[in-house]
């Protein structure tokens, strides 16, 4: 045992500088592993001890309308059981605030509306002071800064909310109960409760949240929620305790550990393969070492450990360097999340059990890719020290194959680990294989496609596609490391494009932009002669009337469904949905099935059209009747037909469900409207503020800004994954850089004896930038040719996007990868230009 | 005692058998010195890589001391190399990640021996080497590297000592110290020594000389030494 450590260590000694990319290729997958996990693992711990304070409360209710009567009945009894210990109520509701000094501009807000005991649970941050329900009342509101900001205000100056006037007292730093990382449609604002009534904004159908927050002695706050869930399934009226929310929160974040550590798997792998492939070359040239040691005594079990030993050892070693990267990275983690997180106080630190587990799979993954290779020393006889013409082996190496298929069945295995699932770690394994055999033959087809240069008239050209193709040069495992990072950061590229592309063309020239909700019947003609004094040549406003349904019962040929624990229980069936009625059919809808309504004449029972979506849970056909609750009011309706909505096209509307109308002319409902909004920014500003004094009650939803947030989600979610594209590109260099490095004294050689011949450093510099500029061009094809076939798969399978091939990007890719390539190699092989050849060749 | 009994070996050269060694019967005796000398090609080097057990012969069988090293495998015949076996090849085969001294310690530690490396650091200083204890191959000369060879084979006390041209790669002044060396090893161990050597006044030294040609015997020859 001791030989074998003591040898070990001697090879680390002399070969730690040719192996240096081994361990920096294990660390930089560790490191991605080790530090995604722990990031998730450090939100997951704050979750935790803070799960009370996501709801401030143990227990919420939420409701779309005002909480009934029966719930309050319900919770007041279960206070005088002792099982309710108090409670307090809060309205959310998106709106728009105007600064008081009728400036004339509005933002939309996420207004939270609170009573004096909230919050149960967390604290309220000012930046100014602390918080006391007092600031609230008598009209009084906190605000996020960025509110600030925006309208130039300060605390102190009031804004309007609805018809009121309120005075900022104060500026919210972190507040409990805001959803982490959660979309929002404006920045927080907070009032009192009782002040609520009077901004005019609880008009009928208006899109508030109503609350009831509980707090609820701990032992049976759990037997209360299931009491509450039971008691509210005929309500809709959602219970949520916040142990639930713990639970979701945790579910979601284990996914995501799960799911973010298979994209360091995936960088790991990669590593892996780099280390695979310079232990074959390694293997190679200790060959006649192999064999002294063979000769001296050493058996190969022994020898073989010496060789296990080193990468065990080199394995530990980039694992720690990895953990130690994550640790750096992880260091400056709260700089860049820390809006992102908001309340939630997160310590963030590398967790105990990434560490572990980066460090298991970082010594794994470089036994498992190094041991096939390691396994030539077996055949390594000493009779190649006498005679180098050693025959190959004839026969079929059975261990070498089962161990292959072992190390295969492993990687499945850590795979599997990593994502939590088997069955994604079967997938995964399949994409890379399936990946890796597209690339791989992609990169023989390219490489076949280049051989005409062969016999090109310039020298250089001739020998660096000669080198390309010659035995051992590592192209295979170049071009897949390489066209893989390609791949992933032109996918990603071209996907982006795609998006933003379709988000430019939705509000094109003439296309609506500004869609107001919210609107009462009594204000509709009103408002449209507002906008049409206001918007010049513009079209007038479309308007639609909108009501809020829910599905209380089916009854088809194949399913009756008549109750709302029926309804529930079939997926998505039970959720509130906006309905519309009219006499025509859209300009993006086509009936499939049934026939549309004869506008001009009544219908002699109550008719709905349904869209084809809706026919997934139920089944239904024409002919069948639905019951809805409607404001409630139960509907009973013949479906009369089963249309089709390009749901691309919104600005037509799209609906689930479309009224003959007649049924609803009486009932109170609301408008919606779109129009396209002036060009000018501060034409656009002054009209939305002129909007919102004039219909205090209207929301303004302004298509540009939403199109600026969603460009900036895009954005993001691009950049994350150029990162990860950008790791992998580093692992392909990592492996490129080992590749020369492994068979640079090939090169040298070569190199030598064309100097002898008169090649001059010009001439030998020339080769080599062209064999890894034309090693890059092929890589860089095969990526881009993937990331062609990625982004037209995504875009029209995944998104329903109009595709179009992003050219530029493509050939900008190739360019790029080619240069990245070519400077990487060169930069790798200077050592081929330095060298002197009668050195050299005297060491030959 | 090294017994031949019918020892050949054919190898694949292309399409066809080639035979490097024809079938061979000879005995060396404990403590004899050999020399096997012909020209090139003539299979000496063939002869000498079956006697350490390094390759197979394709008929016949080997013994030394009572054993049949052609039914041993790899593994058992590593282990008798280096319980009873010291090699000395002629382009030296240093291992180049290890420094003279660790190479002479090497087939000790291989075989356990716990003073391993204090005994290699006496054989650098028997072999005139001392002060390059710590030197890459590399960074040595041939005539050094062969030294350290030789102090390598002699490591384990091996009763056999088998030497491919051990001087034909160095120039006649260097390859007279490794001379000397060899026998010197000889006469104070009592080993047996096999030496290949092209060297005509070497060969004449030994006790016996083994002349082959085209993979044949055509010669054996008592020496003056006897």
């Amino acid at each position: 045992m001791n030989f074998i450590l003591l040898m070990a260590l001697r090879e680390i000694r002399a070969s730690w500088k040719r192996l240096l990319f081994f361990f920096i290729c294990i660390a930089i997958g560790v490191g991605s592993i080790v530090a995604l996990r722990s990031v998730i693992q450090n939100v997951r711990g704050a979750l935790a001890t803070e799960t009370r304070t996501l709801i401030a409360s143990d227990i919420l209710l939420s409701s779309n309308t005002p909480m009934p009567e029966d719930v309050r009945a319900l919770v007041a009894r279960e206070a005088r059981a002792g099982r309710v210990a108090e409670t307090t109520e809060a309205v959310e509701i998106a709106t728009m605030v105007r600064p008081g000094d009728g400036r004339p501009v509005a933002r939309m807000v996420e207004l939270r509306a609170v009573q004096a005991a909230f919050p149960f649970y967390g604290t309220l941050t000012l930046r100014d002071g602390t918080y006391s329900h007092a600031r609230l009342t008598g009209g009084g509101a906190l605000v996020r800064p960025e509110l600030l900001a925006q309208l130039d205000l300060r605390v102190g100056d009031r804004i309007l909310i609805g018809t009121k006037p309120f005075e900022i007292r104060g500026v919210i730093a972190s507040e409990p109960g805001r959803s982490l990382g959660a979309f929002s449609l404006g920045p927080r604002v907070l009032v009192d409760l009782a002040d609520l009534q009077s901004t005019g904004l609880l008009s009928f159908g208006s899109r508030a949240n109503f609350q009831l927050l509980l707090r609820a002695p701990e032992p049976t706050v759990r037997q209360l929620g299931a009491t509450l869930t039971d008691a509210l399934a005929n309500k809709f009226v959602r219970s949520r305790g916040y142990w639930q929310n713990a639970d979701r929160i945790g579910e979601d974040l284990t996914r995501a550990e799960n799911y973010l550590s298979l994209v360091g798997l995936v960088i790991l792998i990669l590593g892996g393969i780099g280390v695979s492939s310079v232990t074959r070359v390694f293997v190679q040239q200790k060959v006649r070492s192999i064999a002294i040691l063979k000769c001296l005594g050493g058996t190969s079990r022994r020898v073989l450990a010496i060789y296990m030993a080193q990468v065990i050892a080199l394995g530990a070693a980039g694992s720690a360097l990895g953990v130690a990267l994550a640790g750096a990275v992880i260091a400056s983690v709260p700089s860049f999340v820390g809006s992102l997180t908001g309340t939630l106080q997160i310590d963030y630190g590398l967790s105990a059990s990434a560490v572990e587990q980066g460090l298991a799979i970082g010594v794994l993954v470089s036994l498992l890719f190094s041991v096939v290779p390691l396994l030539e020393v077996r055949l390594v006889k000493p009779s190649l020290l006498l005679r180098n013409d050693v025959p190959p082996l004839g026969r079929i190496d059975w261990l070498k194959w089962g161990v292959t298929a072992a190390v295969a069945a492993s990687l499945v295995g850590v795979a599997a680990w990593q994502a939590g699932s088997l069955r994604v770690g079967l997938m995964l394994s399949a994409g890379f294989v399936a990946t890796a055999v597209v690339l791989h033959c992609a990169g023989i087809a390219l490489i076949w496609a280049v051989q005409p240069l062969r016999f090109s008239r310039s020298f250089a050209l001739r020998q660096a596609v000669l080198h390309v193709v010659r035995p051992g040069n590592q192209t295979r495992v170049i071009l897949l490391a390489v066209g893989l990072g390609s791949f992933f950061i032109l996918g990603v590229r071209a996907l982006q494009a795609d998006l933003l592309r379709d988000f430019a063309v939705q509000i094109g020239p003439t296309a609506p932009d500004m869609f107001l909700i919210d609107i009462q019947p009594a204000q509709r003609d009103a408002l449209s002669a507002y906008l049409d004094s206001q918007n010049g040549d513009a079209p007038p406003p479309n308007t639609i009337p909108v009501l809020r349904a829910r599905v209380t019962g089916v009854k088809g040929k194949d399913v009756t469904l008549d109750s709302y624990e029926q309804v529930r229980g079939r997926s998505g069936l039970s959720r509130e949905f906006t309905i519309t009625y009219r006499p025509e059919l859209e300009r993006n809808e086509k009936v499939i099935a049934g026939e549309w309504w004869d506008p001009r004449t009544p219908g002699a029972e109550p008719e709905v059209s349904i869209e084809e979506g809706f026919l997934r849970n139920t089944r239904l056909n024409v002919g069948d009747l639905m019951s809805f609750d409607v404001l409630g009011r139960q509907i009973t309706a013949r479906v009369a037909s089963i249309r089709r909505v390009d749901w691309q096209d919104f600005r037509s509307g799209g609906f689930m469900f479309v009224f003959r109308p007649g049924v609803f002319d009486a009932a109170p409902h609301t408008f919606i409207a779109s129009f396209k909004g002036p060009g000018d920014p501060d034409t656009r500003a002054r009209m939305q503020a002129g909007l919102v004094a004039q219909f205090p009650n209207v929301s303004v939803i302004d298509l540009r800004e939403i199109l600026q947030t969603i460009s900036g989600i895009v954005n993001n979610v691009t950049t994350a994954v150029t990162v990860v594209g950008s790791l992998v590109l580093l692992s392909g260099a990592l492996i490129l850089v080992g590749a020369v490095s492994m068979t640079k004294f090939r090169r040298v050689y070569e190199a030598a004896i064309l100097k002898t011949l008169g090649a001059s450093g010009r001439l030998i510099a020339a080769m080599l930038v062209l064999e890894y500029g034309v090693l890059g061009a092929i890589a860089g094809t095969v990526g881009a040719l993937g990331a062609i076939a990625l982004s037209w798969a995504v875009a029209t399978y995944a998104l329903e996007l109009a595709w179009s091939p992003a050219l530029a990007l493509t050939i900008g890719g190739i360019v790029v990868t080619s240069i990245f390539v070519a400077v990487v190699g060169v930069v790798a092989s200077w050592d081929v230009l330095r060298h002197k050849p009668l050195s050299t060749l005297r060491a030959e | 005692m090294i017994e031949l009994r019918s020892v050949s070996k054919t190898v694949q050269s292309g399409d066809h058998p080639l035979t490097i060694l024809h079938p061979l019967d000879y005995t060396i005796a404990a403590g004899q010195f050999v020399a096997i000398v012909g020209p090139s090609g003539s299979g000496k080097s063939t002869l000498l890589g079956l006697l350490a057990g390094l390759d197979a012969p394709s008929t016949g069988s080997i013994v030394i001391d009572g054993t049949d090293i052609t039914k041993l495998g790899e593994d058992a015949l590593a282990k008798l190399r280096g319980e009873k076996i010291g090699f000395v090849f002629q382009f030296f085969h240093l291992v180049p990640s290890l420094t003279a001294v660790e190479n002479i310690s090497v087939p000790m530690e291989i075989a356990g021996r716990r003073d391993a490396m204090a005994r290699a650091r006496q054989l650098i200083a028997e072999v005139g080497l001392a002060d390059r204890a710590h030197h890459y191959p590399s960074q040595l000369s041939g005539g050094e590297q062969q030294r350290i060879a030789i102090a390598r084979a002699l490591a384990n006390d091996p009763p056999i000592v088998l030497a491919d041209e051990p001087t034909g790669n160095l120039d006649s002044g260097t390859g007279r110290i490794i001379l000397d060396l060899l026998l010197n090893v000889r006469r104070t161990r009592g080993a047996t020594l096999v030496l290949v050597t092209h060297d005509a006044e070497l060969a004449s030294l030994a006790d016996t000389r083994l002349t082959l040609r085209d993979g044949r015997q055509v010669e054996t020859r008592v020496g003056a030494a006897s």
